[in-house]
């Protein structure tokens, strides 16, 4: 800095600018004790970018409502910043893991030790989030698992892994609930088949949906797997089509769901019903797309903006998301919203920045389903960090909009079934 | 004998001379390198620093055992993926399923590479050119795809690795880098010496003999095939070290992150910038590129702009249009003319 200065410059502007420069050394440290850090890996490059763009926009907006003076019921909502750290406010500090494992591991290890952050949110991939939480447990620092839904990742016996949200066999569950209800009601609903991709995503809902169809006697009418990002569905779409099960459920990724449901339309087969492991039949890129031929269709979700219409605080905090965003709040960006919310929440009462305090405050959450903007009955981690009150909800795209259908303490309409 | 000939002699004993004089040299670069490599993590404790140092010695080991067959051979395969992913698998599955050390999981994984890059050079290396690196490409997809639905080896969901005493035994050592570091360095330096060793060594002047002019090679009883399989066996031998090596680095295996596309190229361009067939190309290539990459992502990456990756692809295209040799052309020194008597000697 010294060596910059022009030699022209007398005495008293030096001390000037020394005094200067001393300020603002002083002032981040004065700073950082009102200050929380909190890590967010997200992938912010490659095919899954928007994810992570809308990741960071949902992240924003829950900070704003943690440090604004908002008087929202809702965890950490209330007041400015962190009362139990003397109004503290959350700083995030992002990182772009690429959908790698490695990458998200040092991230987390920078974010850790150069950063200092009190915890982690993330990460999208469950493959980046294995290596993540491995990482944070080594540092004991929680890695609060925003949008993994890989059912094998609250089953390593980690300490510092948590997950409000439900993973995929409890989507899956929620799913044939829903398909035992039609059953009920006297709709044919025996058969059912599966089409997903051969990713960690695609292999996990569909172990889960073949395990789950079995136990509770559907026939599987066909059970595809396929190259994500493939280049043509069509040899795939002729096997759904000579099957024909009374049920499809994809599990696939959005350029995935597009060229689905293309094909199936070129081909013209048109599926009695179908219910989707939401994914790309939750991005609103795909609606875009070809929403036109998807009338009907079903989709589990981790939330419904319907359910703003009985909690108002739902539709606030989507006006502010969608200021930011200009989207409605969706399936991944709810759970990562509320994630930092109920992070907040712990850190709050742990009245602390160290990793095993605030460890022990998530372990003892206990937060009501009508303090959140999601359908869960309540929030509160077993042994493994898992939260198995997050009650997913089925949403149907009707007339160019989602509306809940199931279950039915959530539901505003009657499911049209069948679709087609 | 006349007075020409015995000028030629002396030439060429000069010159020969003078090569040895540069490989020791060489030689002894090495040492000083190795050695202010090994203090360097002792004054740099920052963990992520020391990350992006386990990771440059990684790449420069993969790149220069890439550089066996890709720079000395002239074979550019961009399937060094499977070779990678083969010694990342075999080590994992031997020590989750068996617990046999990692160690022997390396060396059993790159037994394996050298032989799948022996039944595969088979028929690849009837191909040429262009046409060898497109099969290369496509069976390390091949692979991809058959880990992926290979319920035994973790199919898509990969294989963590079960934590386990943290001892050189296990490979693991829970926050410490510097086992890591060190163990890298080992391999980095390996590698580099065998290719010392082999730059004068009669495979070595056959493989540069295939690259250069594979018809004239042959007038001169060069066995082009057999060059090019012994030559793709001990790359793809080393590839799977580094792949076990990378295995235990992260902990966590599955297609995607040992047997991606990505990786074939990772291997390739610290070779391609540095140097392509040279001593210190790779590690020169990949002591620019690899911390680049993670200081470019982690303080420029988390903006979702992608401002990173537009940085990172400039100095890649910079430096290629630049110094299109790669960047050891900034450290060779011309070689000086040999005496006037061996020059006309040579040419009459």
């Amino acid at each position: 800095m010294t060596k910059s200065i022009h030699p022209t410059l007398n005495r008293r502007t030096l001390l000037g600018a020394g005094a200067i420069a001393l300020a603002s050394s002083v002032t981040p440290a004065l700073a950082q004790q009102k200050e929380v850090l909190i890590g967010a890996i997200f992938p912010l490059s490659g095919a899954s970018a928007q994810v992570g763009v809308d990741a960071k926009h949902a992240l924003e907006t829950a900070a704003d409502i943690i440090n604004g003076n908002y008087n929202f019921d809702l965890p950490a909502g209330k007041g400015g910043g962190l009362a139990g750290l003397g109004g503290a406010k959350v700083k995030l500090v992002f990182a772009d893991h690429q959908a790698d494992p490695q990458k998200g591991r040092a991230e987390a290890e920078r974010l850790i030790t150069q950063d200092k952050v009190a915890a982690i949110v993330g990460s999208f991939h469950s493959a980046v989030a294995a290596t993540i939480s491995a990482t944070t447990e080594r540092y004991q620092v929680p890695y609060f698992s925003a949008d993994n839904s890989s059912p094998s990742l609250n089953r390593r016996g980690l300490k510092y892994f948590f997950r409000a949200a439900a993973h995929d066999e409890m989507f899956t569950v929620a799913m044939f609930d829903f398909l035992d209800t039609m059953r009920k009601r006297g709709e044919k609903v025996n058969s059912v088949g599966l089409f997903h991709e051969d990713t960690i995503f695609g292999t996990d809902s569909s172990n889960a949906q073949r395990d789950t169809a079995q136990a509770r006697g559907y026939n599987l009418a066909v059970d595809i797997k396929y190259r994500a990002n493939s280049p043509s569905l069509t040899a795939e779409v002729q096997q759904l089509s000579s099957a024909n099960p009374d049920v499809l459920m994809p599990s696939s990724y959005t350029t995935d769901g597009i060229l689905l449901v293309k094909t199936m339309s070129e081909l013209g087969y048109k599926p009695k019903a179908i219910v989707a492991q939401a994914a790309g039949f939750a991005e609103k890129s795909l609606f875009d797309a070809v929403g036109d031929k998807l009338d009907g269709l079903i989709s589990r979700a981790s939330f419904s903006l319907d359910l703003a219409q009985k909690r108002p605080v739902i539709g606030k905090v989507n006006e502010m998301f969608k200021a930011r965003s200009g989207k409605d709040l969706n399936d991944n960006t709810s759970r990562q919203l509320m994630a930092l919310l109920i992070l907040a929440d712990a850190i709050d009462r742990a009245k602390s920045v160290e990793g095993p305090a605030i460890r022990e405050a998530l372990a003892k959450t206990d937060i009501p389903g009508e303090k959140t903007i999601m359908p869960w009955t309540k929030v509160a981690f077993g042994e493994d960090g898992q939260n198995m009150n997050a009650n997913p909800v089925l949403l149907q795209y009707l007339g160019g909009k989602f509306v809940t259908i199931f279950p039915e303490s959530a539901a505003i309409a009657k499911p049209k079934w069948p679709m087609n | 004998m006349s007075t020409q000939s015995i000028g030629i002699a002396a030439g060429l004993a000069q010159a020969n001379d003078r090569f040895h004089a540069a490989r020791r040299r060489q030689l002894m670069t090495l040492v000083v390198v190795v050695l202010v490599i090994s203090v360097l993590p002792l004054l740099v404790k920052d963990v992520y620093l020391q990350n992006i140092m386990v990771l440059t010695l990684m790449y420069t080991a993969l790149s220069q055992s890439w550089n066996i067959l890709g720079g000395y051979c002239g074979q550019i395969s961009l399937g060094h993926a499977i070779y990678f992913g083969i010694g990342a698998y075999t080590s994992t599955l031997l020590f989750t399923k068996f617990g046999v050390s990692p160690w022997f999981g390396m060396a059993a994984g790159g037994g394996i590479a050298a032989l799948v890059a022996l039944v595969l050079g088979y028929p690849f290396f009837r191909l040429k050119g262009h046409y060898f690196t497109i099969a290369t490409i496509v069976v390390a997809e091949a692979a991809l795809v058959l880990f992926l639905s290979w319920p035994y080896a973790g199919g898509a969901l990969g294989i963590q690795l079960p934590a386990a005493a943290d001892n050189w035994a296990n490979l693991q050592f829970g926050r410490n880098k510097l086992p890591f570091i060190y163990t890298a360095l080992a391999l980095a330096t390996i590698t580099w010496l065998v290719t010392w060793k082999i730059e004068d060594s009669r495979w070595g002047y056959w493989w540069r003999a295939v690259k250069d002019n594979p018809e004239a090679a042959e007038s001169l009883g060069v066995v082009i095939f057999n060059s090019k399989m012994a030559a793709a066996a001990l790359s793809a031998f080393f590839v799977a070290v580094g792949g076990s090596f990378y295995a235990q680095f992260v902990a966590y295996i599955d297609p995607d992150s040992v047997l991606n596309f990505h990786f074939s190229l990772l291997f390739a361009l610290p070779a391609v910038l540095g140097g392509i067939g040279t001593l210190w190309g790779p590690a020169l290539g990949a002591i620019i590129l690899i911390p680049l990459t993670e200081f470019t992502r982690s303080y420029a990456g988390g903006s979702g702009q992608g401002i990173d990756l537009i940085i990172y692809g400039a100095l890649i295209m910079l430096i290629a249009l630049w110094k299109p040799e790669g960047l050891i052309g900034f450290f060779v020194r011309q070689p000086k003319p040999l005496p006037a008597s061996a020059d006309e000697g040579a040419h009459s």
